[in-house]
């Protein structure tokens, strides 16, 4: 019997491999995010984008959509030649399919966060009091992203109208982490180390939470 | 589908062997077989199968990005040991062994020289091949099968009536939708017919 960590690795090794070769769910993502970051910086002004408080939230708005359009692209793929059925129809399948886009989808999104991150500090010429706490909240941010993205766009797969629900479905059961993600780099940027820590500490108590929800009924869901 | 029921008045009983669901486009020969596969949910009425059931639809169900040999590779180590050891006694939990059994069974399908590139590189028909080579690496208690025939060649449905005639011989429990190939009935042991959702024997 094959162990559901044994599934999970297996379906993010397979989506690692297949995104090795057609990274362009991940080009994607990063040439939105990056123009996002452009244009949210323009439309509020490089002054306004620079304080500490706006320059995270721009960051984690424009992550959060590059996360839908890459999960998106992801599960196309799955929809290509039936490869999602080809899962399902196994035991365990739903199951595993959740779990391990999670992993692999974390860390495309990683990388995707930073390229973006680069951009927007290069950009705005970011200061940055503390890079190690800065660091941390961004790595538990984007980690925490998928749980709820993934599910989502599982859910709609085989909706037309995926495209508009997803981010209707996503973004109101986010804003609890984006705000304590937002508030967790805020807090690095500006000097804060308790403050990081803490928003960071909650960011992980609510991705853990999100991620556990999602492990226990995306199978379900999925089916 | 669609608030339209595409099964009404389905009753198939799977015994060792050949077992045919014939009927016209549109009968519900796919949503028949996907619901045995656990793929659609049933309004009403029940499913009972065994946990370890193969179900190679319509499509080739293989990832874009991954080769043959991948994909296979996946498949066999997701399903792990299955419920019926057939033609060779091997382990599938041995590193050599499972790549010595996806070489033979590459070989078998004829897609040697295709079993490393792309599956969105290869034709139709050798996407085909590759899902069913799935046929000789995970033999499970019941097989479904959608058109199986579909985009293969002389040699490849030769290649499939071989594994069907051994499948009858072992008596693997397997069904077969297909709205042509009449040859189906001399290996079959039981045909249905599906007409607008129903089913007569």
């Amino acid at each position: 019997m094959v162990s559901g960590l044994r599934r999970i690795g297996l379906i993010a090794g397979r989506e690692l491999r297949a995104d090795a070769r057609h990274p362009d769910g991940a080009v994607a993502a990063m040439t939105f995010m990056a123009a996002l970051v452009l244009l949210e910086s323009l439309i509020v002004g490089p002054q306004v984008a620079r304080d500490t408080l706006v320059a995270p939230a721009l960051y984690w708005i424009a992550l959060l959509f590059a996360a839908i359009v890459v999960t998106t692209r992801s599960f196309d793929r799955e929809l290509e030649d039936d490869a999602l059925d080809g899962v399902l129809a196994m035991p365990g399948g739903a199951d595993a399919l959740y779990g391990g886009k999670l992993v692999s989808l974390a860390a495309t999104l990683g990388l995707v966060a930073v390229v973006g991150g680069v951009v927007e500090m290069a950009l705005l010429d970011l200061a940055v009091a503390l890079p190690g706490h800065l660091a941390l909240a961004v790595v538990i941010g984007t980690a925490a992203l998928p749980a709820v993205v993934v599910l989502d766009v599982a859910l709609t797969v085989r909706l037309r109208a995926r495209a508009v629900l997803v981010p209707i479905l996503a973004l109101p059961v986010l804003l609890p982490q984006l705000v304590a993600a937002t508030n967790a780099v805020a807090a690095a940027l500006a000097g804060d180390a308790v403050a990081s820590l803490a928003w960071s500490g909650l960011l992980v108590a609510i991705a853990l939470v999100y991620a556990t929800l999602g492990l226990t009924i995306a199978g379900t869901a999925i089916e | 589908m669609d608030d339209r029921a595409v099964l009404r008045s389905v009753d198939l009983d799977l015994v060792p062997g050949i077992t045919v669901l014939r009927g016209p486009n549109g009968a519900g020969k796919t949503t028949a077989l996907r619901a045995l596969a656990g793929l659609v949910p049933l309004a009403r009425g029940t499913r009972e199968v065994p946990f370890d059931v193969l179900y190679i639809g319509h499509r080739p169900q293989l990832l874009h990005g991954l080769t043959p040999r991948e994909s296979l590779r996946f498949f066999l180590e997701f399903r792990g040991p299955t419920s019926r050891a057939w033609a060779t006694p091997v382990k599938t939990t041995a590193r050599e062994m499972r790549e010595d059994r996806i070489r033979v069974a590459c070989d078998r399908w004829g897609l040697a020289g295709e079993s490393d590139r792309p599956i969105e590189r290869l034709s139709a028909g050798q996407r085909r091949r590759a899902a069913l080579a799935r046929l000789d690496l995970e033999t499970c208690a019941l097989t479904l099968l959608d058109e199986p025939f579909a985009d293969l060649d002389e040699s490849g449905s030769a290649l499939l009536w071989s594994w069907l005639r051994e499948a009858r011989a072992l008596g693997v429990a397997v069904l077969v939708a297909s709205h042509g190939h009449a040859d189906l009935d001399a290996v079959a042991v039981r045909a249905y017919a599906l007409h607008e959702g129903r089913v007569a024997a």
